[in-house]
Protein backbone atom coordinates (compact mmCIF):
# COMPACT_ATOMS: atom_id res chain seq x y z
CA UNK A 1 0.00 0.00 0.00
CA UNK A 2 1.16 3.25 -0.88
CA UNK A 3 -1.59 5.35 1.19
CA UNK A 4 0.54 8.17 1.95
CA UNK A 5 2.54 8.74 -1.21
CA UNK A 6 3.85 12.26 -1.04
CA UNK A 7 3.00 12.97 2.13
CA UNK A 8 4.91 15.11 4.88
CA UNK A 9 5.02 13.58 8.36
CA UNK A 10 5.99 14.97 11.60
CA UNK A 11 6.26 11.84 14.50
CA UNK A 12 7.72 13.37 17.74
CA UNK A 13 9.00 10.81 20.12
CA UNK A 14 9.90 9.12 16.65
CA UNK A 15 13.40 7.84 17.40
CA UNK A 16 12.33 4.47 18.80
CA UNK A 17 8.84 2.71 20.52
CA UNK A 18 5.51 3.64 18.70
CA UNK A 19 7.39 6.47 17.11
CA UNK A 20 9.54 4.77 15.00
CA UNK A 21 7.37 2.02 14.03
CA UNK A 22 4.83 4.32 12.85
CA UNK A 23 7.95 6.35 10.87
CA UNK A 24 8.69 2.86 9.28
CA UNK A 25 4.98 2.49 7.91
CA UNK A 26 5.00 5.92 7.03
CA UNK A 27 7.84 5.73 4.79
CA UNK A 28 6.54 2.22 3.25
CA UNK A 29 3.56 4.25 2.78
CA UNK A 30 5.15 6.82 0.60
CA UNK A 31 5.38 9.29 3.10
CA UNK A 32 9.08 11.59 3.57
CA UNK A 33 8.65 11.87 7.89
CA UNK A 34 10.69 14.26 10.13
CA UNK A 35 11.62 12.26 13.67
CA UNK A 36 11.78 14.40 16.65
CA UNK A 37 13.54 13.28 19.91
CA UNK A 38 15.46 14.52 23.02
CA UNK A 39 18.71 12.02 21.88
CA UNK A 40 21.08 12.58 19.31
CA UNK A 41 22.14 8.84 19.33
CA UNK A 42 19.09 7.65 19.20
CA UNK A 43 17.79 9.97 16.62
CA UNK A 44 20.97 8.89 14.07
CA UNK A 45 20.04 5.67 14.32
CA UNK A 46 16.53 5.30 13.69
CA UNK A 47 17.68 7.44 10.61
CA UNK A 48 20.27 4.86 9.36
CA UNK A 49 17.51 2.14 9.99
CA UNK A 50 14.75 4.75 7.81
CA UNK A 51 17.06 5.45 5.21
CA UNK A 52 16.84 8.57 2.55
CA UNK A 53 13.10 9.85 3.08
CA UNK A 54 13.96 10.37 7.12
CA UNK A 55 15.29 12.82 8.67
CA UNK A 56 15.82 14.07 12.77
CA UNK A 57 15.61 17.07 14.32
CA UNK A 58 17.21 16.90 18.27
CA UNK A 59 14.80 18.64 20.67
CA UNK A 60 12.56 18.12 23.15
CA UNK A 61 8.39 19.24 22.40
CA UNK A 62 7.94 20.67 26.55
CA UNK A 63 10.84 23.11 24.90
CA UNK A 64 8.97 25.47 22.62
CA UNK A 65 11.95 27.48 20.57
CA UNK A 66 13.17 23.29 19.72
CA UNK A 67 9.75 22.78 17.78
CA UNK A 68 10.10 26.23 16.09
CA UNK A 69 13.56 24.56 14.87
CA UNK A 70 11.68 21.37 14.15
CA UNK A 71 9.00 23.15 12.05
CA UNK A 72 11.45 25.63 10.31
CA UNK A 73 13.25 22.30 9.00
CA UNK A 74 10.28 21.00 7.60
CA UNK A 75 9.21 24.00 5.98
CA UNK A 76 12.97 24.58 4.77
CA UNK A 77 13.00 20.94 3.05
CA UNK A 78 9.43 20.41 2.28
CA UNK A 79 7.35 24.01 2.22
CA UNK A 80 4.01 22.04 3.55
CA UNK A 81 3.06 19.54 6.20
CA UNK A 82 -0.05 16.66 6.01
CA UNK A 83 0.48 14.56 9.16
CA UNK A 84 1.38 15.29 12.73
CA UNK A 85 1.68 11.97 14.94
CA UNK A 86 2.14 14.26 18.62
CA UNK A 87 3.24 10.74 20.06
CA UNK A 88 6.23 12.22 22.33
CA UNK A 89 4.96 11.46 26.11
CA UNK A 90 7.01 10.85 29.39
CA UNK A 91 5.20 8.89 32.37
CA UNK A 92 6.81 7.49 35.92
CA UNK A 93 4.90 6.14 39.13
CA UNK A 94 4.14 8.31 42.22
CA UNK A 95 1.47 7.37 44.28
CA UNK A 96 -0.99 9.52 45.84
CA UNK A 97 0.63 10.92 49.15
CA UNK A 98 4.17 11.22 47.12
CA UNK A 99 3.48 13.18 44.22
CA UNK A 100 5.59 16.33 44.05
CA UNK A 101 5.09 18.93 41.84
CA UNK A 102 7.95 18.45 40.07
CA UNK A 103 6.21 15.39 39.18
CA UNK A 104 3.10 16.74 37.77
CA UNK A 105 5.33 19.08 36.20
CA UNK A 106 7.52 17.09 34.08
CA UNK A 107 4.40 14.73 33.14
CA UNK A 108 2.36 17.40 31.98
CA UNK A 109 5.30 19.38 30.14
CA UNK A 110 5.92 16.83 27.88
CA UNK A 111 2.12 15.06 27.61
CA UNK A 112 -0.24 17.95 27.71
CA UNK A 113 1.80 21.29 27.20
CA UNK A 114 4.11 19.52 24.93
CA UNK A 115 1.52 17.78 22.54
CA UNK A 116 -0.67 21.21 22.16
CA UNK A 117 2.41 22.93 21.18
CA UNK A 118 3.51 19.89 18.68
CA UNK A 119 -0.03 20.98 16.88
CA UNK A 120 -0.38 24.19 17.56
CA UNK A 121 3.23 25.21 15.78
CA UNK A 122 2.52 22.68 13.15
CA UNK A 123 -0.74 24.46 11.36
CA UNK A 124 0.69 27.17 9.84
CA UNK A 125 2.20 24.61 7.69
CA UNK A 126 -0.79 22.34 7.54
CA UNK A 127 -4.24 22.51 5.18
CA UNK A 128 -6.96 20.22 3.47
CA UNK A 129 -6.34 17.03 4.07
CA UNK A 130 -3.78 16.92 7.29
CA UNK A 131 -4.04 14.74 9.78
CA UNK A 132 -3.19 14.94 13.36
CA UNK A 133 -3.03 12.27 15.39
CA UNK A 134 -2.35 12.38 19.74
CA UNK A 135 -1.04 8.97 21.06
CA UNK A 136 -3.13 8.55 24.11
CA UNK A 137 -3.28 5.59 26.51
CA UNK A 138 -5.60 2.71 27.82
CA UNK A 139 -4.50 4.82 30.92
CA UNK A 140 -6.72 7.86 30.37
CA UNK A 141 -9.78 5.66 30.82
CA UNK A 142 -8.52 3.23 33.55
CA UNK A 143 -6.90 3.49 36.91
CA UNK A 144 -4.00 2.46 38.20
CA UNK A 145 -1.96 2.46 40.84
CA UNK A 146 0.82 5.27 41.18
CA UNK A 147 -0.58 6.66 37.59
CA UNK A 148 -2.37 9.89 38.67
CA UNK A 149 0.20 11.93 36.80
CA UNK A 150 0.52 10.00 33.62
CA UNK A 151 -3.55 8.92 33.28
CA UNK A 152 -4.78 12.70 33.56
CA UNK A 153 -2.34 13.50 31.33
CA UNK A 154 -3.65 10.88 28.78
CA UNK A 155 -6.73 11.62 29.79
CA UNK A 156 -6.41 15.43 28.84
CA UNK A 157 -5.11 14.40 26.10
CA UNK A 158 -8.21 12.85 24.76
CA UNK A 159 -10.00 15.60 25.39
CA UNK A 160 -7.84 17.63 23.16
CA UNK A 161 -8.37 15.95 20.08
CA UNK A 162 -12.77 16.87 21.08
CA UNK A 163 -12.07 20.62 21.69
CA UNK A 164 -9.49 20.80 18.23
CA UNK A 165 -12.59 19.17 16.14
CA UNK A 166 -14.48 22.07 16.71
CA UNK A 167 -11.28 24.43 16.45
CA UNK A 168 -10.20 22.76 12.84
CA UNK A 169 -14.09 22.95 11.95
CA UNK A 170 -13.81 24.09 8.00
CA UNK A 171 -9.91 23.85 7.51
CA UNK A 172 -10.12 20.13 6.43
CA UNK A 173 -7.71 18.93 8.95
CA UNK A 174 -8.92 16.05 10.71
CA UNK A 175 -7.11 15.35 14.37
CA UNK A 176 -7.65 11.82 16.53
CA UNK A 177 -5.91 10.00 19.40
CA UNK A 178 -4.62 6.99 18.97
CA UNK A 179 -5.06 4.70 22.74
CA UNK A 180 -2.23 1.87 23.00
CA UNK A 181 -2.60 -0.48 25.64
CA UNK A 182 0.95 -2.00 26.96
CA UNK A 183 3.10 -2.30 24.30
CA UNK A 184 6.40 -4.40 23.62
CA UNK A 185 8.61 -1.42 23.35
CA UNK A 186 12.07 -1.37 24.51
CA UNK A 187 11.33 0.97 26.67
CA UNK A 188 8.23 -0.75 28.38
CA UNK A 189 10.23 -3.97 28.00
CA UNK A 190 12.78 -2.83 30.27
CA UNK A 191 10.98 -0.88 32.88
CA UNK A 192 8.39 -3.87 33.17
CA UNK A 193 10.83 -7.03 33.55
CA UNK A 194 9.82 -9.92 32.92
CA UNK A 195 7.00 -10.63 35.23
CA UNK A 196 5.35 -7.31 34.56
CA UNK A 197 4.84 -8.17 30.84
CA UNK A 198 3.39 -11.06 31.81
CA UNK A 199 0.42 -9.61 34.58
CA UNK A 200 0.37 -7.17 31.37
CA UNK A 201 -0.38 -9.85 28.89
CA UNK A 202 -2.48 -11.73 31.27
CA UNK A 203 -4.78 -9.04 31.99
CA UNK A 204 -5.14 -8.62 27.93
CA UNK A 205 -8.27 -10.33 26.85
CA UNK A 206 -5.76 -10.24 23.36
CA UNK A 207 -3.78 -12.22 26.33
CA UNK A 208 -0.09 -10.65 24.88
CA UNK A 209 1.54 -7.45 24.48
CA UNK A 210 1.04 -5.60 21.39
CA UNK A 211 4.27 -5.47 18.93
CA UNK A 212 5.06 -1.62 18.25
CA UNK A 213 3.96 -2.07 14.34
CA UNK A 214 0.60 -3.01 15.20
CA UNK A 215 0.59 0.62 16.75
CA UNK A 216 2.45 2.22 13.69
CA UNK A 217 -0.79 0.12 11.37
CA UNK A 218 -2.89 2.37 13.22
CA UNK A 219 -1.33 5.15 13.00
CA UNK A 220 -1.13 4.62 9.31
CA UNK A 221 -4.85 4.03 8.74
CA UNK A 222 -5.40 7.69 11.00
CA UNK A 223 -2.61 9.06 8.70
CA UNK A 224 -4.39 8.01 5.32
CA UNK A 225 -7.80 9.09 3.97
CA UNK A 226 -9.14 5.51 4.85
CA UNK A 227 -10.10 7.64 7.83
CA UNK A 228 -11.35 10.72 6.08
CA UNK A 229 -14.61 10.44 7.72
CA UNK A 230 -13.12 10.51 11.57
CA UNK A 231 -12.53 12.90 13.26
CA UNK A 232 -12.22 13.96 17.67
CA UNK A 233 -12.40 9.73 17.73
CA UNK A 234 -10.61 7.84 19.72
CA UNK A 235 -8.88 4.45 18.94
CA UNK A 236 -7.84 2.08 21.05
CA UNK A 237 -5.33 -0.04 20.44
CA UNK A 238 -5.10 -1.94 23.91
CA UNK A 239 -6.04 -5.96 22.91
CA UNK A 240 -9.35 -4.92 24.61
CA UNK A 241 -7.55 -4.40 27.78
CA UNK A 242 -10.11 -0.68 28.47
CA UNK A 243 -13.15 -1.89 26.83
CA UNK A 244 -14.62 -4.11 28.71
CA UNK B 1 -0.91 -4.87 -1.19
CA UNK B 2 -4.46 -6.41 -1.05
CA UNK B 3 -5.31 -6.34 2.78
CA UNK B 4 -7.90 -9.08 2.32
CA UNK B 5 -6.62 -11.69 -0.05
CA UNK B 6 -8.61 -14.34 -0.60
CA UNK B 7 -10.54 -13.77 2.61
CA UNK B 8 -14.21 -14.91 3.10
CA UNK B 9 -16.51 -12.27 3.94
CA UNK B 10 -20.04 -12.37 5.30
CA UNK B 11 -21.78 -8.76 4.75
CA UNK B 12 -25.32 -8.82 5.99
CA UNK B 13 -27.37 -6.37 4.43
CA UNK B 14 -25.37 -6.05 0.91
CA UNK B 15 -27.83 -4.32 -0.78
CA UNK B 16 -27.66 -0.84 -0.06
CA UNK B 17 -25.69 1.93 1.37
CA UNK B 18 -22.66 0.84 3.64
CA UNK B 19 -23.03 -2.87 3.50
CA UNK B 20 -22.97 -2.49 -0.30
CA UNK B 21 -20.18 0.09 0.06
CA UNK B 22 -18.18 -2.49 1.84
CA UNK B 23 -18.75 -5.55 -0.66
CA UNK B 24 -17.02 -3.59 -2.92
CA UNK B 25 -14.41 -2.72 -1.00
CA UNK B 26 -13.56 -5.88 0.92
CA UNK B 27 -13.72 -7.40 -3.19
CA UNK B 28 -11.14 -5.02 -4.55
CA UNK B 29 -8.77 -5.84 -1.28
CA UNK B 30 -9.17 -9.51 -2.69
CA UNK B 31 -11.78 -11.11 -0.84
CA UNK B 32 -14.60 -13.33 -1.52
CA UNK B 33 -18.24 -11.64 -0.29
CA UNK B 34 -21.56 -13.75 0.42
CA UNK B 35 -23.78 -11.04 0.36
CA UNK B 36 -27.45 -11.49 2.42
CA UNK B 37 -30.77 -8.77 1.94
CA UNK B 38 -34.63 -8.91 2.27
CA UNK B 39 -35.60 -7.88 -1.38
CA UNK B 40 -34.13 -10.63 -4.27
CA UNK B 41 -34.17 -7.82 -7.08
CA UNK B 42 -32.49 -5.47 -5.27
CA UNK B 43 -29.57 -7.76 -3.75
CA UNK B 44 -29.12 -9.09 -7.61
CA UNK B 45 -28.56 -6.10 -8.85
CA UNK B 46 -26.23 -4.76 -5.98
CA UNK B 47 -24.28 -8.02 -6.87
CA UNK B 48 -23.11 -7.16 -10.43
CA UNK B 49 -20.45 -4.75 -9.46
CA UNK B 50 -18.41 -7.29 -10.29
CA UNK B 51 -18.68 -10.49 -12.44
CA UNK B 52 -16.84 -12.64 -9.69
CA UNK B 53 -15.95 -13.27 -6.05
CA UNK B 54 -19.72 -12.10 -4.93
CA UNK B 55 -22.78 -14.74 -4.04
CA UNK B 56 -25.73 -13.77 -2.79
CA UNK B 57 -28.46 -15.06 -0.55
CA UNK B 58 -31.62 -13.52 -0.22
CA UNK B 59 -33.25 -13.50 3.43
CA UNK B 60 -34.00 -11.83 6.74
CA UNK B 61 -31.66 -11.54 9.61
CA UNK B 62 -34.42 -11.65 11.94
CA UNK B 63 -35.44 -15.36 10.62
CA UNK B 64 -33.43 -18.15 12.31
CA UNK B 65 -34.37 -20.52 9.36
CA UNK B 66 -32.82 -17.67 6.60
CA UNK B 67 -29.58 -17.56 8.64
CA UNK B 68 -29.37 -21.40 8.64
CA UNK B 69 -30.09 -21.21 4.58
CA UNK B 70 -27.12 -18.39 4.44
CA UNK B 71 -24.77 -20.58 6.59
CA UNK B 72 -25.27 -23.39 4.34
CA UNK B 73 -24.70 -21.96 1.48
CA UNK B 74 -21.20 -20.41 2.84
CA UNK B 75 -20.65 -23.62 3.98
CA UNK B 76 -20.79 -25.39 0.83
CA UNK B 77 -19.05 -23.10 -1.45
CA UNK B 78 -16.21 -21.77 0.89
CA UNK B 79 -16.42 -24.25 3.87
CA UNK B 80 -15.14 -21.22 6.55
CA UNK B 81 -15.88 -17.69 7.37
CA UNK B 82 -13.05 -15.35 7.58
CA UNK B 83 -14.85 -12.15 8.42
CA UNK B 84 -18.43 -10.82 9.35
CA UNK B 85 -20.09 -7.77 8.69
CA UNK B 86 -23.28 -8.05 11.05
CA UNK B 87 -24.52 -4.73 9.53
CA UNK B 88 -28.12 -5.33 8.33
CA UNK B 89 -30.73 -2.94 10.48
CA UNK B 90 -33.73 -1.42 10.36
CA UNK B 91 -34.94 2.11 11.95
CA UNK B 92 -37.85 3.74 11.44
CA UNK B 93 -39.16 6.85 13.39
CA UNK B 94 -41.54 6.05 16.80
CA UNK B 95 -41.75 8.64 19.13
CA UNK B 96 -42.24 7.55 22.51
CA UNK B 97 -46.13 8.90 23.06
CA UNK B 98 -47.43 6.92 20.04
CA UNK B 99 -45.03 3.97 19.03
CA UNK B 100 -46.54 0.53 19.00
CA UNK B 101 -45.30 -2.59 20.05
CA UNK B 102 -44.66 -3.67 16.30
CA UNK B 103 -42.42 -0.99 15.76
CA UNK B 104 -40.20 -1.56 19.41
CA UNK B 105 -39.86 -5.42 18.31
CA UNK B 106 -39.68 -4.86 14.86
CA UNK B 107 -36.55 -2.34 15.37
CA UNK B 108 -35.21 -5.29 18.14
CA UNK B 109 -35.94 -8.17 15.93
CA UNK B 110 -33.81 -6.90 13.22
CA UNK B 111 -31.34 -4.91 14.87
CA UNK B 112 -30.51 -7.04 18.54
CA UNK B 113 -31.90 -10.56 18.22
CA UNK B 114 -31.38 -10.39 14.77
CA UNK B 115 -27.55 -9.61 14.53
CA UNK B 116 -27.05 -12.33 18.12
CA UNK B 117 -28.14 -14.93 15.95
CA UNK B 118 -26.14 -13.69 12.63
CA UNK B 119 -23.08 -14.15 14.69
CA UNK B 120 -23.80 -17.05 16.66
CA UNK B 121 -24.81 -18.80 13.79
CA UNK B 122 -21.52 -18.10 12.09
CA UNK B 123 -18.75 -19.22 14.84
CA UNK B 124 -18.89 -22.70 14.04
CA UNK B 125 -18.14 -22.43 10.44
CA UNK B 126 -15.29 -19.47 11.27
CA UNK B 127 -11.68 -19.50 11.14
CA UNK B 128 -9.71 -18.88 14.46
CA UNK B 129 -8.29 -15.28 14.39
CA UNK B 130 -10.81 -14.13 12.03
CA UNK B 131 -13.17 -10.86 12.75
CA UNK B 132 -15.95 -9.71 13.39
CA UNK B 133 -17.48 -6.30 12.92
CA UNK B 134 -20.94 -5.21 14.40
CA UNK B 135 -22.59 -2.40 12.72
CA UNK B 136 -23.65 0.21 15.77
CA UNK B 137 -24.80 3.85 15.42
CA UNK B 138 -23.67 7.02 17.22
CA UNK B 139 -26.97 6.71 18.08
CA UNK B 140 -25.65 4.54 20.81
CA UNK B 141 -24.52 7.19 22.83
CA UNK B 142 -26.40 10.34 21.70
CA UNK B 143 -29.88 11.06 22.25
CA UNK B 144 -32.18 11.44 19.29
CA UNK B 145 -35.79 12.34 19.42
CA UNK B 146 -38.01 9.74 17.54
CA UNK B 147 -35.77 6.82 17.61
CA UNK B 148 -35.39 6.28 21.06
CA UNK B 149 -35.89 2.05 19.92
CA UNK B 150 -33.86 2.21 17.14
CA UNK B 151 -30.31 4.53 19.17
CA UNK B 152 -31.70 1.78 22.37
CA UNK B 153 -30.89 -1.14 19.67
CA UNK B 154 -27.45 0.33 18.90
CA UNK B 155 -26.55 0.16 22.50
CA UNK B 156 -27.22 -3.37 22.57
CA UNK B 157 -24.93 -3.93 19.45
CA UNK B 158 -21.94 -2.51 21.04
CA UNK B 159 -22.51 -4.25 23.85
CA UNK B 160 -22.92 -7.16 22.32
CA UNK B 161 -18.93 -6.49 21.04
CA UNK B 162 -17.77 -6.53 24.82
CA UNK B 163 -18.78 -9.79 25.82
CA UNK B 164 -17.99 -11.60 22.61
CA UNK B 165 -14.40 -10.32 23.07
CA UNK B 166 -13.59 -12.36 26.32
CA UNK B 167 -16.19 -15.47 25.08
CA UNK B 168 -14.49 -15.65 21.95
CA UNK B 169 -11.02 -14.67 22.93
CA UNK B 170 -9.69 -18.15 23.21
CA UNK B 171 -10.19 -18.52 19.31
CA UNK B 172 -8.25 -15.30 19.13
CA UNK B 173 -11.68 -13.82 17.06
CA UNK B 174 -12.10 -9.83 17.21
CA UNK B 175 -14.99 -8.26 17.59
CA UNK B 176 -15.31 -4.95 17.22
CA UNK B 177 -18.60 -2.56 16.81
CA UNK B 178 -18.75 0.41 14.23
CA UNK B 179 -20.61 3.26 15.13
CA UNK B 180 -21.36 4.98 11.85
CA UNK B 181 -22.56 9.29 11.58
CA UNK B 182 -25.09 10.20 9.68
CA UNK B 183 -24.63 8.65 5.77
CA UNK B 184 -25.13 9.63 2.60
CA UNK B 185 -27.10 6.39 1.50
CA UNK B 186 -30.61 5.41 0.54
CA UNK B 187 -32.07 4.64 3.78
CA UNK B 188 -32.77 7.50 5.33
CA UNK B 189 -35.41 8.30 2.09
CA UNK B 190 -36.53 4.56 1.97
CA UNK B 191 -36.94 3.12 4.86
CA UNK B 192 -37.31 5.56 7.76
CA UNK B 193 -40.47 6.35 7.08
CA UNK B 194 -39.99 9.74 7.50
CA UNK B 195 -41.48 12.13 4.16
CA UNK B 196 -39.24 13.33 1.92
CA UNK B 197 -39.12 16.83 2.96
CA UNK B 198 -38.49 15.51 6.69
CA UNK B 199 -35.55 13.70 5.26
CA UNK B 200 -34.21 16.70 3.56
CA UNK B 201 -34.29 18.71 6.35
CA UNK B 202 -32.89 15.78 8.71
CA UNK B 203 -30.21 15.46 6.62
CA UNK B 204 -29.28 19.15 6.21
CA UNK B 205 -29.56 18.99 10.26
CA UNK B 206 -27.25 15.73 10.85
CA UNK B 207 -24.86 17.99 8.75
CA UNK B 208 -24.76 20.80 10.96
CA UNK B 209 -24.55 18.66 14.16
CA UNK B 210 -21.42 17.34 12.56
CA UNK B 211 -18.13 18.48 13.21
CA UNK B 212 -16.88 18.20 9.46
CA UNK B 213 -19.75 20.18 8.45
CA UNK B 214 -20.96 17.12 6.00
CA UNK B 215 -22.38 13.29 6.16
CA UNK B 216 -20.25 10.93 5.33
CA UNK B 217 -20.27 8.78 1.96
CA UNK B 218 -20.51 4.86 2.28
CA UNK B 219 -17.20 4.55 1.10
CA UNK B 220 -15.71 6.21 4.09
CA UNK B 221 -17.56 3.85 6.13
CA UNK B 222 -16.58 0.92 4.18
CA UNK B 223 -12.25 1.74 4.48
CA UNK B 224 -13.03 1.91 8.45
CA UNK B 225 -15.01 -1.28 8.26
CA UNK B 226 -12.16 -2.58 5.86
CA UNK B 227 -9.48 -1.79 7.98
CA UNK B 228 -11.34 -3.34 11.09
CA UNK B 229 -11.46 -6.53 9.01
CA UNK B 230 -7.90 -6.52 8.37
CA UNK B 231 -4.68 -7.72 10.41
CA UNK B 232 -4.02 -3.97 10.00
CA UNK B 233 -6.12 -3.75 13.44
CA UNK B 234 -4.93 -6.87 14.76
CA UNK B 235 -4.32 -5.76 18.21
CA UNK B 236 -8.03 -3.98 18.60
CA UNK B 237 -10.81 -5.29 20.07
CA UNK B 238 -13.93 -4.76 21.89
CA UNK B 239 -13.91 -1.55 20.66
CA UNK B 240 -16.26 1.31 19.19
CA UNK B 241 -15.05 2.72 16.72
CA UNK B 242 -16.83 6.17 16.09
CA UNK B 243 -16.80 6.95 12.16
CA UNK B 244 -18.65 9.97 12.56
CA UNK B 245 -17.19 13.40 11.08
CA UNK B 246 -17.05 13.72 15.21
CA UNK B 247 -20.62 14.09 15.68
CA UNK B 248 -20.61 12.02 19.03
CA UNK B 249 -17.11 13.04 20.10
CA UNK B 250 -17.03 16.76 21.10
Amino acid sequence: MTRLSGKTAVITGGATGIGLAAAKRFIEEGAFVFIFGRRQEALDAAVAELGPNARAVMGSVSDLADLDRLYTAVKAERGTLDIVFANAGAGSVAKLGEITAEHIDETFDTNVKGTIFTVQKALPLMGKGGSIILTGSSAGTTGAPGMTAYSASKAAVRNLARTWAEDLKGTGIRVNVLSPGATATELAKAALGEEGQKAYAAMTPLQRMADPAEIGAVAAFLASSDSSFMTASEVAVDGGLAQL
Amino acid sequence: MKTLEGKIAVITGGSSGIGLATAKRFVGEGAHVVITGRREKELKEAATFTERNVTTVVGDVSRLEDLDRLYAVVKEKHGHIDILFANAGAGTIGPLAVATEAHFDQTFDVNVKGLFFTVQKALPLFKDGGSIILNSSVSNVLGLPGFSAYAASKAAVRSFARAWTLELKDRKIRVNAMSPGPTETPALETTTGLTPEQAEQAAAQFASQVPMGRRGRPEEIAAAVTFLASDESSYITGVDLAVDGGMAQV
